[in-house]
């Protein structure tokens, strides 16, 4: 039976990721974050994580003519998510070369 | 939490929203006035389950514990901790005392259980030292204040923060003279003792309320709010340590003490347990956000 890591996935990195391109309102964010990395936030926690990265100057609100208010990621933000990205696809490559090695894995589309 | 599921999204149902307003209730006030809108029209897009609607109210627990700091400024988050643990606190002594009042001040002892003997030296210790601890670090922001409001000759003001002087007198003196009154040689009848212990309970939010509202409506910062903030989540340690003692000795009582009628009732028992368990939390979660903000870096102080 095959482990299943998906708590490992770091909300607040999956929220920073999703605004990267683009300022995007709270469902607008889910459906991003559901869609294109394959996890689905629950309102109480998208907020929660909204609230801390606002709190800490990662992303901030944009002005909102309704209740959809967008937010968008700042310098702060963005430089952060890039040391992040750094990090993890160095794990992601010390881990791939490690299973190659010794299991002889190789990723979907890739040599054996 | 996350969970890796497809995106199937409905209009959420009206009784479902009612559930989702419901647990963004449970938020901090700030916290709702901020996000409150932006959730219930993400739930009402996505639909929001049963599961997105617990999730949410158990996010409010960190909500209230580590309270995001741009929704405050430090000053006005410590004089609302202050305002609350104030009343929380209130609660609990009132709640200490009638225990006290009900049990050794009776003098009773069950024979053979030390846990609850040992409980009332704690209790009184963690009692004492958790007031002395709270006076020390408030006296100054009190004085403080007291002094602005009559330089200022703001006579509500002035009031609100003598009711923790006129409140505690006032309650003496009625139960001095419903003692003189109706005492008789077993001391009041059940009915007003009933009815000086509700007295004490009125008095007791009087005398924590004055000084929110004067905290309220003086708004003072700087360091007299910080030095209370933080004497109010140091005197919240042995204040618990008081409340644990209580209630184990209440429940020591309810296990043992077979020839002691009052702790042999399960509601009663019941009642002031949970009472005490929600004071308790109350305090506490108040204290440590006050002191979180007084311990904070410089910035709003």
């Amino acid at each position: 039976m095959s482990e299943r890591l998906d708590r490992w996935a770091d909300p607040p990195l999956l929220v920073l990721a999703s605004l990267a391109d683009e300022p995007k309102h709270g469902y607008a964010i889910t459906r991003d974050v559901a869609e294109t990395m394959g996890v689905r936030l629950s309102a109480g926690t998208l907020y929660a994580v909204i609230s801390r990265l606002e709190s800490r100057g990662l992303i901030e609100p944009l002005e909102s003519e309704d209740r959809r208010r967008p937010y968008r990621i700042t310098m702060a933000g963005a430089q952060a998510l890039a040391q992040q990205s750094e990090r993890m696809s160095q794990v992601a490559r010390v881990a791939r070369e490690r299973l190659s090695i010794r299991y002889g894995w190789a990723p979907a589309g890739g040599p054996a | 939490m996350s969970e890796k599921t497809r995106l199937n999204d409905s209009p959420a149902p009206p009784h479902r929203m009612l559930l989702a307003r419901a647990a963004l209730a449970l938020y901090p006030p700030a916290w709702r006035a901020r996000y409150g809108d932006e959730i219930l029209a993400l739930l009402e897009e996505s639909g929001g389950g049963p599961r997105a609607v617990a999730s949410l109210a158990w996010r409010a627990v960190p909500a209230w514990v580590w309270p995001p700091a741009h929704l405050y400024d430090r000053p006005a988050r410590m004089r609302g901790s202050l305002a609350t643990v104030l009343l929380a606190w209130s609660m609990l002594a009132g709640l200490g005392l009638v225990f006290a009042q009900l049990t050794q001040l009776q003098g009773y002892r069950p024979a053979g259980h030390p846990v609850v003997g040992w409980s009332y030296p704690v209790f009184d210790a963690g009692f004492a030292l958790s007031a002395l601890v709270g006076a020390a670090g408030g006296l100054p922001l009190w004085l403080l204040l007291l002094r602005r409001a009559r330089r200022e000759h703001r006579t509500r003001e002035t009031a609100y923060l003598l009711l923790p002087v006129i409140a505690p007198v006032a309650f003496l003196v009625a139960v001095r003279v419903t003692v003189s009154l109706a005492g008789g040689p077993g001391g009041v009848s059940a009915g007003w003792f009933l009815a000086v212990t509700l007295f004490g309970f009125a008095a007791a939010a009087a005398a924590a309320a004055g000084p929110g509202l004067a905290l309220r409506r003086l708004r003072p910062r700087g360091q007299g709010v910080r030095l209370a903030a933080i004497a109010a989540a140091l005197a919240m340690g042995p204040m618990l340590l008081a409340v644990a003692a209580s209630a184990t000795a209440t429940l020591g009582l309810y296990a043992w003490a077979s020839d002691f009628a009052g702790h042999r009732d399960g509601v009663v028992v019941g009642g002031y347990l949970a009472l005490v368990a929600a004071a308790a939390t109350v305090a506490t979660v108040s204290a440590a956000r006050g002191a979180r903000a007084a311990l904070a870096g410089p910035r709003g102080g």
